[in-house]
Protein backbone atom coordinates (compact mmCIF):
# COMPACT_ATOMS: atom_id res chain seq x y z
CA UNK A 1 0.00 0.00 0.00
CA UNK A 2 1.27 3.42 -0.86
CA UNK A 3 0.11 6.09 1.28
CA UNK A 4 -0.33 9.20 0.13
CA UNK A 5 -0.61 11.87 2.60
CA UNK A 6 -3.80 14.11 2.64
CA UNK A 7 -2.84 16.62 4.92
CA UNK A 8 -0.56 19.02 3.28
CA UNK A 9 -3.88 20.99 1.32
CA UNK A 10 -4.41 24.51 1.57
CA UNK A 11 -8.25 23.34 2.57
CA UNK A 12 -6.78 22.95 5.80
CA UNK A 13 -7.38 25.88 7.78
CA UNK A 14 -3.46 25.34 9.76
CA UNK A 15 -2.08 24.67 6.40
CA UNK A 16 -3.49 27.43 4.44
CA UNK A 17 -2.39 30.28 7.24
CA UNK A 18 1.11 28.38 7.31
CA UNK A 19 1.30 28.82 3.75
CA UNK A 20 -0.07 32.67 3.31
CA UNK A 21 2.19 33.37 6.41
CA UNK A 22 5.26 31.13 6.05
CA UNK A 23 5.31 29.62 8.72
CA UNK A 24 7.27 26.05 8.17
CA UNK A 25 6.48 24.44 11.94
CA UNK A 26 3.39 23.86 11.10
CA UNK A 27 3.77 22.26 8.22
CA UNK A 28 6.81 20.53 8.88
CA UNK A 29 5.36 19.33 11.96
CA UNK A 30 2.34 17.64 10.16
CA UNK A 31 4.77 16.03 7.98
CA UNK A 32 6.25 14.30 10.96
CA UNK A 33 2.65 13.07 12.05
CA UNK A 34 1.84 11.79 8.71
CA UNK A 35 5.85 10.15 7.86
CA UNK A 36 5.14 9.05 11.56
CA UNK A 37 1.56 7.38 10.49
CA UNK A 38 3.02 5.76 7.68
CA UNK A 39 2.89 8.17 5.03
CA UNK A 40 4.66 7.02 1.49
CA UNK A 41 4.51 10.53 -0.43
CA UNK A 42 3.45 13.63 0.75
CA UNK A 43 0.53 15.48 -0.97
CA UNK A 44 0.92 19.04 -1.79
CA UNK A 45 -2.16 21.33 -2.97
CA UNK A 46 -2.04 24.74 -1.61
CA UNK A 47 -6.60 25.13 -1.93
CA UNK A 48 -7.15 28.39 -1.54
CA UNK A 49 -3.54 30.33 -1.22
CA UNK A 50 -2.54 33.80 -1.99
CA UNK A 51 0.61 34.89 -3.68
CA UNK A 52 1.84 33.31 -6.73
CA UNK A 53 1.14 29.28 -6.43
CA UNK A 54 4.51 28.08 -8.00
CA UNK A 55 6.24 30.07 -5.79
CA UNK A 56 3.98 28.26 -2.90
CA UNK A 57 4.86 25.60 -4.40
CA UNK A 58 8.47 25.66 -4.00
CA UNK A 59 8.64 27.17 -0.81
CA UNK A 60 5.91 24.40 0.33
CA UNK A 61 8.84 21.45 -1.27
CA UNK A 62 11.46 23.01 0.25
CA UNK A 63 9.81 23.02 3.46
CA UNK A 64 8.87 19.66 3.36
CA UNK A 65 12.36 18.47 2.43
CA UNK A 66 14.07 19.83 5.46
CA UNK A 67 12.37 17.32 7.28
CA UNK A 68 11.44 14.59 5.11
CA UNK A 69 13.05 12.96 1.71
CA UNK A 70 9.35 11.45 0.69
CA UNK A 71 8.56 11.92 -2.93
CA UNK A 72 6.20 14.73 -3.27
CA UNK A 73 2.94 14.98 -5.13
CA UNK A 74 2.18 17.87 -6.25
CA UNK A 75 -1.49 18.22 -6.13
CA UNK A 76 -3.72 20.65 -8.88
CA UNK A 77 -6.51 20.36 -11.50
CA UNK A 78 -4.62 23.06 -13.72
CA UNK A 79 -2.16 21.52 -16.14
CA UNK A 80 -0.45 24.86 -16.59
CA UNK A 81 0.73 24.85 -13.08
CA UNK A 82 1.70 21.76 -13.08
CA UNK A 83 3.63 21.92 -16.61
CA UNK A 84 5.35 25.12 -15.10
CA UNK A 85 5.89 23.91 -11.51
CA UNK A 86 7.37 20.57 -11.58
CA UNK A 87 10.78 21.25 -13.67
CA UNK A 88 11.22 23.91 -11.06
CA UNK A 89 10.91 22.45 -7.81
CA UNK A 90 12.96 19.43 -9.97
CA UNK A 91 15.77 21.88 -10.18
CA UNK A 92 15.32 22.63 -6.96
CA UNK A 93 15.33 19.24 -5.38
CA UNK A 94 17.14 17.70 -8.14
CA UNK A 95 16.99 14.15 -5.10
CA UNK A 96 12.97 14.01 -4.77
CA UNK A 97 10.96 12.39 -6.77
CA UNK A 98 7.74 13.70 -7.44
CA UNK A 99 4.53 12.37 -8.61
CA UNK A 100 2.02 15.00 -10.94
CA UNK A 101 -1.48 14.88 -9.32
CA UNK A 102 -2.92 15.32 -11.95
CA UNK A 103 -3.56 14.43 -15.44
CA UNK A 104 -7.02 13.81 -17.32
CA UNK A 105 -7.60 11.53 -20.31
CA UNK A 106 -8.21 14.99 -22.03
CA UNK A 107 -6.04 14.90 -25.40
CA UNK A 108 -4.52 18.24 -24.14
CA UNK A 109 -4.13 17.44 -20.92
CA UNK A 110 -2.32 14.22 -21.75
CA UNK A 111 -0.30 16.28 -24.38
CA UNK A 112 0.91 18.72 -21.80
CA UNK A 113 1.27 16.70 -18.70
CA UNK A 114 3.06 13.28 -19.84
CA UNK A 115 5.87 14.96 -21.34
CA UNK A 116 6.30 16.55 -18.27
CA UNK A 117 6.21 13.49 -16.36
CA UNK A 118 8.94 11.68 -18.31
CA UNK A 119 11.67 14.83 -18.55
CA UNK A 120 11.50 14.53 -15.30
CA UNK A 121 11.37 11.25 -14.15
CA UNK A 122 8.11 12.21 -11.90
CA UNK A 123 5.00 9.31 -11.75
CA UNK A 124 2.00 10.90 -13.01
CA UNK A 125 -1.32 10.39 -11.75
CA UNK A 126 -4.24 10.36 -14.55
CA UNK A 127 -7.93 10.81 -13.53
CA UNK A 128 -10.76 8.54 -15.59
CA UNK A 129 -12.17 11.81 -16.79
CA UNK A 130 -11.87 13.71 -19.92
CA UNK A 131 -12.81 17.46 -21.51
CA UNK A 132 -16.91 15.33 -20.55
CA UNK A 133 -16.53 15.26 -16.89
CA UNK A 134 -16.36 12.41 -14.41
CA UNK A 135 -17.91 9.25 -16.00
CA UNK A 136 -21.56 7.66 -14.10
CA UNK A 137 -20.77 4.37 -15.49
CA UNK A 138 -17.88 1.81 -15.08
CA UNK A 139 -17.46 1.72 -19.55
CA UNK A 140 -16.13 5.14 -19.39
CA UNK A 141 -13.68 4.63 -16.43
CA UNK A 142 -12.06 2.45 -18.22
CA UNK A 143 -12.26 3.71 -21.45
CA UNK A 144 -10.30 6.65 -20.22
CA UNK A 145 -8.05 4.82 -18.16
CA UNK A 146 -6.76 2.70 -20.66
CA UNK A 147 -6.60 5.83 -22.87
CA UNK A 148 -4.39 7.56 -20.26
CA UNK A 149 -2.31 4.10 -19.70
CA UNK A 150 -1.55 3.78 -23.36
CA UNK A 151 -0.52 7.41 -23.59
CA UNK A 152 1.85 7.10 -20.39
CA UNK A 153 3.41 3.99 -21.68
CA UNK A 154 3.80 5.16 -25.11
CA UNK A 155 5.79 8.38 -23.99
CA UNK A 156 8.38 5.46 -22.05
CA UNK A 157 6.63 6.07 -18.15
CA UNK A 158 7.18 2.98 -16.49
CA UNK A 159 4.19 1.05 -14.94
CA UNK A 160 5.55 1.56 -11.78
CA UNK A 161 5.34 5.67 -12.14
CA UNK A 162 1.80 5.46 -13.43
CA UNK A 163 -0.96 6.06 -11.02
CA UNK A 164 -4.67 5.93 -12.71
CA UNK A 165 -7.45 7.24 -10.18
CA UNK A 166 -10.70 6.33 -11.35
CA UNK A 167 -12.17 9.24 -9.59
CA UNK A 168 -14.45 8.35 -6.22
CA UNK A 169 -17.40 10.70 -5.30
CA UNK A 170 -19.38 11.22 -2.32
CA UNK A 171 -21.72 8.02 -1.68
CA UNK A 172 -24.23 10.84 -0.25
CA UNK A 173 -24.61 11.90 -3.56
CA UNK A 174 -23.31 9.47 -6.15
CA UNK A 175 -24.21 6.28 -4.07
CA UNK A 176 -23.78 3.77 -7.56
CA UNK A 177 -20.26 5.05 -7.50
CA UNK A 178 -18.24 3.15 -5.23
CA UNK A 179 -19.32 0.05 -7.21
CA UNK A 180 -18.80 1.88 -10.15
CA UNK A 181 -14.84 2.88 -9.18
CA UNK A 182 -14.18 -0.95 -7.74
CA UNK A 183 -15.23 -2.45 -11.16
CA UNK A 184 -13.34 -0.17 -13.44
CA UNK A 185 -10.27 -0.76 -11.16
CA UNK A 186 -10.88 -4.82 -11.85
CA UNK A 187 -11.37 -4.40 -15.56
CA UNK A 188 -8.33 -1.85 -15.79
CA UNK A 189 -6.11 -4.23 -13.89
CA UNK A 190 -5.96 -6.16 -16.63
CA UNK A 191 -5.34 -4.35 -19.56
CA UNK A 192 -1.70 -4.62 -18.33
CA UNK A 193 0.87 -6.80 -17.23
CA UNK A 194 2.54 -5.40 -14.80
CA UNK A 195 -0.19 -3.20 -13.91
CA UNK A 196 -0.19 0.52 -13.23
CA UNK A 197 -0.97 2.10 -9.55
CA UNK A 198 -4.80 2.50 -8.76
CA UNK A 199 -5.06 5.46 -6.64
CA UNK A 200 -8.14 7.12 -4.90
CA UNK A 201 -8.69 10.55 -3.16
CA UNK A 202 -10.17 8.55 -0.38
CA UNK A 203 -11.53 11.13 2.06
CA UNK A 204 -14.21 12.45 -1.47
CA UNK A 205 -16.31 8.76 -0.60
CA UNK A 206 -17.09 10.42 2.53
CA UNK A 207 -17.56 14.10 2.42
CA UNK A 208 -19.87 15.86 4.15
CA UNK A 209 -21.16 12.87 5.85
CA UNK A 210 -21.39 12.05 9.43
CA UNK A 211 -19.86 8.97 10.32
CA UNK A 212 -16.93 10.03 7.39
CA UNK A 213 -14.16 7.90 9.59
CA UNK A 214 -16.05 4.58 9.16
CA UNK A 215 -16.80 5.46 5.34
CA UNK A 216 -13.30 5.98 4.41
CA UNK A 217 -11.94 2.86 6.11
CA UNK A 218 -14.38 0.57 4.76
CA UNK A 219 -14.38 1.86 1.55
CA UNK A 220 -10.71 1.58 1.58
CA UNK A 221 -10.44 -2.32 2.56
CA UNK A 222 -13.36 -2.78 0.00
CA UNK A 223 -11.02 -0.81 -2.29
CA UNK A 224 -7.88 -2.99 -1.72
CA UNK A 225 -9.88 -6.17 -2.25
CA UNK A 226 -10.93 -4.94 -5.67
CA UNK A 227 -7.04 -3.78 -6.67
CA UNK A 228 -6.53 -0.50 -5.34
CA UNK A 229 -2.75 0.03 -3.99
CA UNK A 230 -2.80 3.35 -3.45
CA UNK A 231 -4.70 6.04 -1.44
CA UNK A 232 -4.41 10.04 -0.75
CA UNK A 233 -5.83 9.85 2.87
CA UNK A 234 -4.74 10.72 6.63
CA UNK A 235 -1.80 8.29 7.55
CA UNK A 236 -2.10 9.87 10.66
CA UNK A 237 -5.76 7.99 11.33
CA UNK A 238 -4.54 4.85 12.54
CA UNK A 239 -7.33 2.71 12.54
CA UNK A 240 -7.67 3.37 8.79
CA UNK A 241 -3.82 2.56 8.22
CA UNK A 242 -4.12 -0.53 10.28
CA UNK A 243 -7.49 -1.43 8.21
CA UNK A 244 -5.31 -0.81 5.08
CA UNK A 245 -2.55 -3.21 6.00
CA UNK A 246 -5.01 -5.89 7.86
CA UNK A 247 -6.58 -6.25 4.42
CA UNK A 248 -3.24 -6.55 2.32
CA UNK A 249 -2.52 -9.54 4.97
CA UNK A 250 -5.62 -10.74 4.07
CA UNK A 251 -4.58 -10.71 0.17
CA UNK A 252 -1.78 -12.38 1.33
CA UNK A 253 0.03 -8.99 -0.30
CA UNK A 254 2.39 -9.55 2.81
CA UNK A 255 2.76 -12.78 4.92
CA UNK A 256 0.54 -12.87 8.33
CA UNK A 257 2.67 -13.19 11.97
CA UNK A 258 0.91 -12.92 15.21
CA UNK A 259 2.63 -8.96 15.00
CA UNK A 260 2.14 -8.02 11.62
CA UNK A 261 1.36 -4.34 12.09
CA UNK A 262 4.50 -3.87 14.31
CA UNK A 263 6.39 -6.01 11.07
CA UNK A 264 4.85 -3.53 8.75
CA UNK A 265 5.91 -0.15 11.13
CA UNK A 266 9.52 -1.63 11.56
CA UNK A 267 9.75 -2.32 7.96
CA UNK A 268 8.85 1.03 7.23
CA UNK A 269 11.39 2.30 10.21
CA UNK A 270 8.58 3.86 11.54
CA UNK B 1 6.02 -14.32 -32.44
CA UNK B 2 7.84 -12.69 -29.86
CA UNK B 3 8.55 -14.79 -26.86
CA UNK B 4 7.29 -12.59 -23.77
CA UNK B 5 9.99 -11.89 -21.63
CA UNK B 6 9.78 -14.23 -18.27
CA UNK B 7 12.20 -12.85 -15.96
CA UNK B 8 10.64 -11.27 -12.32
CA UNK B 9 11.67 -8.05 -11.62
CA UNK B 10 12.43 -9.22 -7.83
CA UNK B 11 12.40 -5.64 -4.91
CA UNK B 12 14.28 -7.94 -2.18
CA UNK B 13 17.29 -10.38 -1.99
CA UNK B 14 18.15 -12.39 0.72
CA UNK B 15 20.79 -10.56 3.63
CA UNK B 16 24.17 -11.84 3.06
CA UNK B 17 25.90 -13.06 5.91
CA UNK B 18 29.07 -14.29 7.33
CA UNK B 19 30.56 -16.57 9.49
CA UNK B 20 33.35 -16.69 11.64
CA UNK B 21 36.37 -14.03 11.69
CA UNK B 22 39.84 -14.46 11.06
CA UNK B 23 42.91 -13.01 13.26
CA UNK B 24 42.26 -9.79 11.11
CA UNK B 25 38.69 -9.68 12.34
CA UNK B 26 39.22 -10.34 15.93
CA UNK B 27 39.06 -14.49 15.79
CA UNK B 28 41.28 -17.21 15.28
CA UNK B 29 39.58 -18.45 12.01
CA UNK B 30 41.56 -19.67 8.75
CA UNK B 31 39.01 -18.47 6.90
CA UNK B 32 35.12 -17.43 6.88
CA UNK B 33 32.26 -18.44 5.30
CA UNK B 34 29.49 -15.85 3.72
CA UNK B 35 26.28 -17.47 3.15
CA UNK B 36 22.93 -15.87 1.48
CA UNK B 37 22.47 -13.12 -1.15
CA UNK B 38 20.55 -14.46 -3.68
CA UNK B 39 18.74 -12.12 -5.81
CA UNK B 40 16.30 -14.46 -7.56
CA UNK B 41 14.70 -17.89 -7.60
CA UNK B 42 17.13 -20.33 -6.49
CA UNK B 43 19.65 -22.06 -9.03
CA UNK B 44 17.80 -19.37 -12.14
CA UNK B 45 20.93 -17.50 -13.06
CA UNK B 46 18.64 -15.62 -15.22
CA UNK B 47 16.61 -14.12 -12.39
CA UNK B 48 18.92 -13.19 -10.12
CA UNK B 49 22.62 -13.86 -8.60
CA UNK B 50 23.69 -17.05 -6.40
CA UNK B 51 26.68 -14.58 -5.35
CA UNK B 52 27.10 -17.40 -2.40
CA UNK B 53 26.37 -20.91 -2.86
CA UNK B 54 25.18 -23.00 -0.31
CA UNK B 55 27.20 -23.63 2.39
CA UNK B 56 28.29 -27.24 4.36
CA UNK B 57 28.52 -28.14 7.55
CA UNK B 58 29.17 -31.47 9.23
CA UNK B 59 27.68 -32.60 12.51
CA UNK B 60 29.92 -32.96 15.84
CA UNK B 61 28.47 -34.30 19.05
CA UNK B 62 30.09 -33.48 22.54
CA UNK B 63 29.85 -37.11 23.34
CA UNK B 64 30.05 -40.45 21.42
CA UNK B 65 26.57 -40.20 19.84
CA UNK B 66 23.93 -43.41 20.73
CA UNK B 67 22.08 -45.25 18.15
CA UNK B 68 23.63 -43.68 15.05
CA UNK B 69 23.36 -46.23 12.30
CA UNK B 70 26.65 -48.35 10.59
CA UNK B 71 27.64 -46.28 7.52
CA UNK B 72 28.14 -43.02 9.85
CA UNK B 73 30.09 -44.70 12.59
CA UNK B 74 32.51 -46.31 9.91
CA UNK B 75 33.51 -42.68 9.09
CA UNK B 76 33.49 -41.26 12.89
CA UNK B 77 33.24 -44.32 15.19
CA UNK B 78 37.27 -43.91 15.42
CA UNK B 79 37.25 -40.06 16.79
CA UNK B 80 33.17 -39.92 18.01
CA UNK B 81 34.56 -39.55 21.78
CA UNK B 82 37.03 -36.85 21.16
CA UNK B 83 34.79 -33.43 19.66
CA UNK B 84 38.17 -32.27 18.81
CA UNK B 85 39.30 -35.24 16.94
CA UNK B 86 35.97 -35.42 15.46
CA UNK B 87 35.65 -31.79 14.17
CA UNK B 88 39.89 -32.22 12.83
CA UNK B 89 38.01 -35.14 10.67
CA UNK B 90 35.05 -33.19 9.36
CA UNK B 91 37.31 -30.41 7.67
CA UNK B 92 39.38 -33.68 6.20
CA UNK B 93 36.22 -34.49 4.92
CA UNK B 94 35.31 -31.15 3.38
CA UNK B 95 33.13 -29.45 5.94
CA UNK B 96 32.84 -25.76 5.55
CA UNK B 97 31.58 -25.07 8.89
CA UNK B 98 31.74 -27.34 12.28
CA UNK B 99 27.85 -27.96 13.52
CA UNK B 100 28.87 -28.58 17.11
CA UNK B 101 25.88 -29.74 18.94
CA UNK B 102 26.02 -29.78 23.26
CA UNK B 103 23.92 -32.23 23.55
CA UNK B 104 25.84 -33.94 26.82
CA UNK B 105 24.45 -30.71 28.84
CA UNK B 106 21.02 -32.44 28.24
CA UNK B 107 19.91 -33.41 31.96
CA UNK B 108 19.55 -36.94 30.75
CA UNK B 109 22.11 -37.23 28.49
CA UNK B 110 25.03 -36.96 30.72
CA UNK B 111 24.03 -33.07 32.31
CA UNK B 112 27.88 -32.07 31.35
CA UNK B 113 28.33 -28.13 33.12
CA UNK B 114 28.38 -24.97 31.97
CA UNK B 115 32.23 -25.06 31.96
CA UNK B 116 32.82 -28.46 30.71
CA UNK B 117 30.70 -27.23 27.90
CA UNK B 118 32.67 -23.97 27.18
CA UNK B 119 35.79 -26.11 27.48
CA UNK B 120 34.63 -28.68 24.72
CA UNK B 121 33.98 -25.52 22.24
CA UNK B 122 37.18 -24.01 23.28
CA UNK B 123 38.99 -27.51 22.01
CA UNK B 124 37.38 -27.38 18.61
CA UNK B 125 37.80 -23.79 18.51
CA UNK B 126 41.76 -25.09 18.83
CA UNK B 127 41.78 -28.21 16.75
CA UNK B 128 39.66 -26.82 13.54
CA UNK B 129 39.87 -23.03 12.06
CA UNK B 130 36.71 -23.45 10.41
CA UNK B 131 33.62 -21.25 11.57
CA UNK B 132 31.32 -22.69 14.04
CA UNK B 133 27.45 -23.40 14.32
CA UNK B 134 26.73 -24.03 18.45
CA UNK B 135 23.64 -25.51 19.54
CA UNK B 136 22.57 -26.12 23.35
CA UNK B 137 20.45 -29.20 23.96
CA UNK B 138 16.81 -27.92 23.77
CA UNK B 139 15.72 -27.59 27.22
CA UNK B 140 15.13 -24.07 27.64
CA UNK B 141 16.46 -23.68 31.73
CA UNK B 142 19.88 -25.63 30.89
CA UNK B 143 20.56 -23.56 27.61
CA UNK B 144 20.13 -20.43 29.26
CA UNK B 145 22.81 -21.50 31.73
CA UNK B 146 25.03 -22.96 29.00
CA UNK B 147 24.91 -21.00 26.21
CA UNK B 148 25.86 -17.34 27.61
CA UNK B 149 29.47 -19.07 28.75
CA UNK B 150 29.74 -20.74 25.95
CA UNK B 151 28.61 -17.37 24.00
CA UNK B 152 31.30 -15.60 26.22
CA UNK B 153 33.98 -18.38 25.75
CA UNK B 154 33.93 -18.02 21.55
CA UNK B 155 33.73 -14.34 21.44
CA UNK B 156 35.31 -13.00 18.59
CA UNK B 157 34.86 -16.30 16.42
CA UNK B 158 31.47 -15.04 14.94
CA UNK B 159 29.53 -18.05 15.49
CA UNK B 160 26.01 -18.90 15.11
CA UNK B 161 24.23 -19.72 17.53
CA UNK B 162 20.93 -22.21 18.21
CA UNK B 163 18.53 -21.62 18.81
CA UNK B 164 15.89 -18.87 20.02
CA UNK B 165 12.16 -19.56 19.34
CA UNK B 166 8.89 -17.57 20.11
CA UNK B 167 9.28 -18.42 23.67
CA UNK B 168 12.36 -18.38 24.20
CA UNK B 169 14.62 -15.72 22.92
CA UNK B 170 15.41 -13.47 25.40
CA UNK B 171 18.53 -14.75 27.05
CA UNK B 172 20.39 -15.91 23.81
CA UNK B 173 19.70 -13.28 21.51
CA UNK B 174 20.84 -10.97 24.97
CA UNK B 175 23.82 -13.27 24.83
CA UNK B 176 24.88 -13.14 20.98
CA UNK B 177 24.07 -9.31 21.20
CA UNK B 178 27.09 -8.89 23.76
CA UNK B 179 29.85 -11.32 22.40
CA UNK B 180 28.97 -10.43 18.83
CA UNK B 181 27.26 -13.90 17.15
CA UNK B 182 24.71 -14.73 15.24
CA UNK B 183 21.40 -16.43 16.34
CA UNK B 184 19.47 -19.21 14.59
CA UNK B 185 15.64 -18.44 14.48
CA UNK B 186 13.83 -21.63 15.31
CA UNK B 187 9.91 -21.89 14.06
CA UNK B 188 9.02 -25.32 13.77
CA UNK B 189 7.59 -25.94 9.94
CA UNK B 190 5.27 -22.92 10.39
CA UNK B 191 6.52 -19.79 8.25
CA UNK B 192 4.24 -16.98 9.99
CA UNK B 193 6.23 -17.77 13.80
CA UNK B 194 9.35 -17.60 11.39
CA UNK B 195 8.31 -13.80 11.03
CA UNK B 196 6.93 -13.35 14.77
CA UNK B 197 10.46 -14.46 15.86
CA UNK B 198 12.18 -11.80 14.13
CA UNK B 199 10.23 -9.63 14.90
CA UNK B 200 10.98 -10.63 18.72
CA UNK B 201 14.30 -10.72 18.54
CA UNK B 202 14.65 -7.39 16.26
CA UNK B 203 12.25 -5.44 18.65
CA UNK B 204 15.31 -6.81 21.24
CA UNK B 205 17.65 -4.14 19.50
CA UNK B 206 19.39 -7.53 17.87
CA UNK B 207 20.18 -6.80 13.74
CA UNK B 208 17.91 -8.70 11.47
CA UNK B 209 21.16 -9.05 9.37
CA UNK B 210 22.42 -11.33 11.94
CA UNK B 211 19.33 -13.85 12.01
CA UNK B 212 19.10 -17.13 10.52
CA UNK B 213 15.88 -18.61 9.79
CA UNK B 214 15.98 -22.30 10.64
CA UNK B 215 12.42 -23.51 9.79
CA UNK B 216 12.87 -26.84 11.36
CA UNK B 217 13.28 -30.32 8.25
CA UNK B 218 11.88 -32.66 7.57
CA UNK B 219 13.37 -36.05 5.29
CA UNK B 220 12.40 -37.29 1.71
CA UNK B 221 9.35 -39.55 2.63
CA UNK B 222 8.33 -37.53 6.17
CA UNK B 223 7.23 -34.32 5.10
CA UNK B 224 9.64 -32.93 3.19
CA UNK B 225 6.86 -31.39 0.85
CA UNK B 226 5.70 -29.18 4.04
CA UNK B 227 9.42 -27.52 4.43
CA UNK B 228 9.68 -26.98 1.02
CA UNK B 229 6.58 -25.29 0.54
CA UNK B 230 7.46 -23.09 3.57
CA UNK B 231 11.32 -22.35 2.07
CA UNK B 232 9.27 -21.22 -1.55
CA UNK B 233 7.09 -18.78 0.22
CA UNK B 234 9.68 -17.45 2.64
CA UNK B 235 12.04 -16.80 -0.65
CA UNK B 236 9.18 -15.05 -2.13
CA UNK B 237 8.52 -12.99 0.70
CA UNK B 238 12.42 -12.20 0.75
CA UNK B 239 12.38 -11.31 -2.90
CA UNK B 240 9.13 -9.38 -2.65
CA UNK B 241 10.88 -7.28 -0.02
CA UNK B 242 9.89 -8.15 3.27
CA UNK B 243 13.28 -7.61 5.25
CA UNK B 244 11.47 -9.85 8.42
CA UNK B 245 11.61 -12.68 5.76
CA UNK B 246 15.25 -11.67 3.71
CA UNK B 247 17.45 -13.75 6.55
CA UNK B 248 18.68 -16.84 5.02
CA UNK B 249 17.74 -20.30 6.01
CA UNK B 250 19.47 -23.35 7.77
CA UNK B 251 18.04 -26.52 7.47
CA UNK B 252 19.05 -29.85 9.62
CA UNK B 253 19.25 -32.25 7.12
CA UNK B 254 21.91 -35.05 7.81
CA UNK B 255 19.62 -35.21 11.02
CA UNK B 256 16.27 -35.66 9.63
CA UNK B 257 17.71 -38.53 6.85
CA UNK B 258 19.20 -40.32 9.23
CA UNK B 259 16.00 -40.53 11.27
CA UNK B 260 14.47 -42.47 8.32
CA UNK B 261 14.00 -46.15 8.47
CA UNK B 262 14.91 -46.24 4.68
CA UNK B 263 18.31 -44.76 5.68
CA UNK B 264 18.96 -46.85 9.07
CA UNK B 265 17.54 -50.67 8.15
CA UNK B 266 19.32 -53.05 7.58
CA UNK B 267 17.05 -54.79 5.51
CA UNK B 268 19.59 -56.54 2.23
CA UNK B 269 16.67 -56.39 0.19
CA UNK B 270 16.59 -52.39 0.22
CA UNK B 271 20.37 -52.34 -1.09
CA UNK B 272 23.64 -52.12 0.85
CA UNK B 273 23.03 -49.17 3.95
CA UNK B 274 26.73 -47.45 2.86
CA UNK B 275 25.32 -46.41 -0.27
CA UNK B 276 21.10 -46.03 0.46
CA UNK B 277 21.57 -44.11 4.10
CA UNK B 278 24.45 -41.47 2.07
CA UNK B 279 21.76 -41.44 -1.10
CA UNK B 280 18.66 -40.89 1.27
CA UNK B 281 20.55 -37.72 3.14
CA UNK B 282 22.12 -36.26 -0.42
CA UNK B 283 18.31 -36.50 -2.31
CA UNK B 284 16.90 -34.82 1.04
CA UNK B 285 19.59 -32.04 0.99
CA UNK B 286 19.11 -31.48 -3.16
CA UNK B 287 15.53 -31.58 -3.39
CA UNK B 288 15.20 -29.06 -0.28
CA UNK B 289 17.93 -26.49 -1.47
CA UNK B 290 15.45 -25.93 -4.63
CA UNK B 291 13.20 -24.01 -2.25
CA UNK B 292 15.98 -21.96 -1.07
CA UNK B 293 18.29 -22.95 1.63
CA UNK B 294 21.45 -21.00 2.05
CA UNK B 295 23.29 -23.74 4.28
CA UNK B 296 23.06 -26.99 5.51
CA UNK B 297 23.97 -29.31 7.90
CA UNK B 298 24.45 -33.04 7.13
CA UNK B 299 26.20 -35.85 8.22
CA UNK B 300 28.00 -38.64 5.79
CA UNK B 301 30.53 -37.76 3.61
CA UNK B 302 29.32 -39.12 0.88
CA UNK B 303 26.04 -36.66 0.78
CA UNK B 304 28.52 -34.04 1.32
CA UNK B 305 30.42 -34.91 -1.53
CA UNK B 306 27.31 -35.38 -3.90
CA UNK B 307 25.46 -32.10 -2.93
CA UNK B 308 28.86 -30.65 -3.32
CA UNK B 309 28.44 -31.60 -6.86
CA UNK B 310 25.06 -30.58 -7.61
CA UNK B 311 25.25 -27.26 -6.54
CA UNK B 312 28.81 -26.44 -8.72
CA UNK B 313 26.74 -27.50 -11.59
CA UNK B 314 23.82 -25.39 -10.54
CA UNK B 315 25.92 -22.37 -9.58
CA UNK B 316 28.26 -21.34 -11.75
CA UNK B 317 31.44 -20.99 -10.21
CA UNK B 318 30.35 -22.38 -7.02
CA UNK B 319 33.46 -23.97 -5.77
CA UNK B 320 34.28 -23.11 -2.25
Amino acid sequence: MIIFSERINGMYRDVRAAINDRSPAVIQDLVREQVAGGADVIDVNLGPTKGDPAQNFLWLAQTIRQVSDKPLSLDSAKPDLLAEVVPKVKQALPDVKLVINSCTAAPESMAKLIPVAAANQAGIIGLTMDQEGVPGNVEKRVECGAAFLMAALEAGIAPEDIYIDPIILPVNVAPKQPANVMEAIRQLATASDPPPHFILGLSNVSQKCLMNRLLNRTYLVMAIAAGLDAAIMDAADKELVEAAITAEVLLEKCLYSDDYIKAWRMQKGI
Amino acid sequence: MIIPESKEKWSGRVNPMTLGATPAEGGTRGRTVTIGGASGIPFLSFDGETPHPPALALDVLDKAPSGWPKPLEDVYGDVWSDPAAWACRAKELGADLINLRLVGTHPDEGDRSPQQAVETVKAVLEAVDLPLIIWGCDVPAKDQQVMPKVAEAAQGENCLLGAVTESEYRTLTAAAQAYGHKLIAMSPCDINKAKQVNILVSDMGFPLTNIVIYPSTASLGYGMDYIYSILERGRLAALSGDRLMAQPVLLDVGYEAWRAKEARSEEAAWGPLDYRGPTWEAVTATDLLQGGADLLILRHPKALQAVRTTISQLVAGAAR
